[in-house]
């Protein structure tokens, strides 16, 4: 590592303004007189995707790669990111995580396991390592001050407390950044970040949108002509005609409630509801409110 | 959204016909966009004349009427005139709306009745056997055609456009969430909206052109829309279809949507306008 120079990682999701956070940050930290490099990664991003950036700033710095164990702060703008992450952050860092949940496609899918998947949050994780741990929920605050794009301009108020530089230089370089029109907004968001207290958090990984168990199929022999089109256009392989042509229900349990069937049958024969019962998921305790 | 059972006459189920065929597909969605519109049952008229596809307002709990042969746009065109509270909808097939019953469907849509015709086009004649149709591709199998179809075949949208229809449409029974939403969009329309819903016939053509069933014949009609061709093609169910072997690519979606005075003033455009 270069000498005397400190490490930032910013980590999130495609279109939560991870870079442009960062952006951010660099120029908050040039203003200050400091030697800065940043360097980002957003392969799959316009997908849900993981988008990271790094940067280091000091007196001279050669690479913006910041080393594993050695960052100062992580900024995770979801809640696996800042899972991901947290191995770069050194021995009593900071980590600064949005405890807002955006579980990618893939994860939903797999619908019977995707609670081992997706990481549930674990405390322990970040005291045995003696962090710092800032955990808020940055998009609700957006959302209360009427933009939830504002979210990234929360999280760097909080960053800011652990990043030594005049808070001027942080209102001007989000002042000079952010879309025009936005700068009032992004600047009571960074305001609120920067007072923010922790926040409360589940206890699990809540329950991603649209998947609470298998979805309940219902045929009626009466009106299928086994036509066969449902069973070949199943993503899940739920349902086959038999020799006797006769539609029957091969895997009731990994049915996803996609309704593609539904849509396609021309015999008005199959009926998809959602689970009669929700799924149990575990995160009872949220619901209470209870903290870390 | 309401189960689409309470627009079914369930006593009259199941209905009439071939295992495999999309008109099915293209009624639950026409239902779904009716749905959507929360049009009172009472104040929706399906009219039909003859054909596979005109059976389906046997099974609808509308009120219906079931006329002659080619003659529906004419049966609309009354029933609109006398009883202008009503939603008027033509459920058509391609031999009943584009041979049989041509001159009356032109003719409807140069006056730009505020009617919506649905025109299901399989390609062929099924209720009669399966014989070549105004739409059956040059080609083509069918049973008056043992050695293809040398006849051109019509383009029921280009032929509406000239014709003066102020909302045309084309949609793939394959795609039943865009055929809700283009329905939903011409049912809306004031003035006379004309949707081709690509359908099927997998007892007729798909068995004499070898194309397959069902499943078979929603892909064949999918892979002839350019726009979904590639991404089926690498979908599970269409991997024996040989992309080749299908015609040319039809464009679908809305191809014509314009705002212009409705006949007799049924509903002024004014008023669709504010």
């Amino acid at each position: 590592m270069s000498e005397g120079s400190q490490g930032l990682l910013l980590a999130g999701v495609g279109g939560q303004g991870v870079i442009l956070a960062s952006m951010i940050v660099a120029d908050a930290l040039m203003r200050a007189g400091h030697d800065v490099k940043q360097s980002e990664v957003h392969g799959m991003a316009q997908r849900g995707g993981s988008v990271f950036s790094h940067i280091r700033w000091g007196e001279r710095v050669d690479s913006p790669l910041v080393p594993l164990g050695s960052a100062e702060v992580l900024a995770a703008f979801e809640w696996a990111e800042a899972v991901r992450w947290v191995e770069y952050v050194r021995d009593g860092g900071a980590v600064v995580a949005d405890v807002r949940t955006i579980v990618p496609p893939g994860a939903c899918n797999d619908h019977r396991s995707w609670l081992r998947r997706y990481p549930g949050i674990d405390g322990e994780l970040f005291d045995s390592r003696h962090l710092k741990t800032r955990l808020i929920d940055a998009t609700a605050t957006a959302e209360e001050l009427g933009n939830v794009r504002a979210a990234n301009s929360v999280i760097l108020g909080t960053v800011a407390a652990f990043i030594d530089i005049d808070n001027k230089h942080w209102e001007a370089a989000i002042a000079h950044l952010v879309p025009k029109g936005t700068e009032e907004i992004n600047l009571a968001a960074f305001r609120i970040g920067r007072d923010v207290a922790e926040a409360r958090v589940p206890q699990t990984a809540p329950d991603p949108e649209g998947f609470s168990g298998p979805h309940q199929i219902e045929i009626n022999h009466v009106w299928c002509k086994g036509c066969d089109i449902c069973s070949r256009v199943c993503p899940e392989y739920c349902l086959a005609v038999d020799v006797d042509g006769k539609l029957t229900i091969i895997d009731a349990e990994a049915c996803t409630g996609c309704k593609l069937c539904e849509a396609l049958c021309p015999d008005f024969a199959i009926e998809i509801s959602a689970p009669r019962e929700p799924a149990v998921v575990g995160n009872q305790a949220a619901a209470d409110g209870s903290t870390l | 959204m309401t189960d689409v059972k309470t627009y079914l006459r369930e006593w009259a189920m199941p209905h009439v016909l071939c295992p495999g065929c999309a008109h099915g597909i293209v009624l639950r969605s026409f239902l779904n966009a009716v749905d959507q519109l929360q049009i009172d049952q009472d104040k929706l008229a399906m009219v039909a004349g003859i054909g596979c596809s005109s059976r389906l307002v046997g099974y609808v709990d509308f009120c219906t009427l079931h006329g002659t042969h080619g003659r529906a746009p004419a049966f609309a065109t009354g029933l609109k005139l006398a009883r202008p509270d009503l939603k008027v909808v033509v459920v058509t097939g391609d031999g009943d709306a584009l041979a049989i019953g041509g001159n009356h469907l032109i003719h409807a849509a140069r006056r730009n009745i505020d009617i919506t015709v649905l025109l299901l086009n399989n390609s062929i004649y099924g209720m009669t056997g399966g014989q070549a149709a105004p739409t059956t591709p040059e080609g083509a199998l069918a049973s008056t055609t043992p050695a293809g179809n040398t006849e051109p075949n019509f383009d029921a949208c280009k032929l509406l456009m000239g014709a003066g229809a102020s909302f045309v449409a084309r949609v793939l029974a394959a795609n039943p969430m865009d055929m809700t939403k283009v329905m939903a969009d011409g049912l809306d329309h004031p003035g006379f909206s004309f949707i081709e819903v690509i359908s099927d016939c997998p007892e007729y053509f798909g068995r004499y052109n070898k194309v397959g069933g069902g499943a078979e014949m929603l892909t064949w009609m999918s892979v002839r829309d350019e726009g979904v061709a590639g991404p089926l093609a690498e979908k599970r169910f269409v991997n024996h279809i040989p992309i080749e072997s299908v015609p040319s690519g039809m464009e679908t979606g809305v191809l014509q949507r314009e705002i212009r005075p409705v006949y007799a003033g049924v509903r002024k455009v004014e008023d669709h306008e504010s």
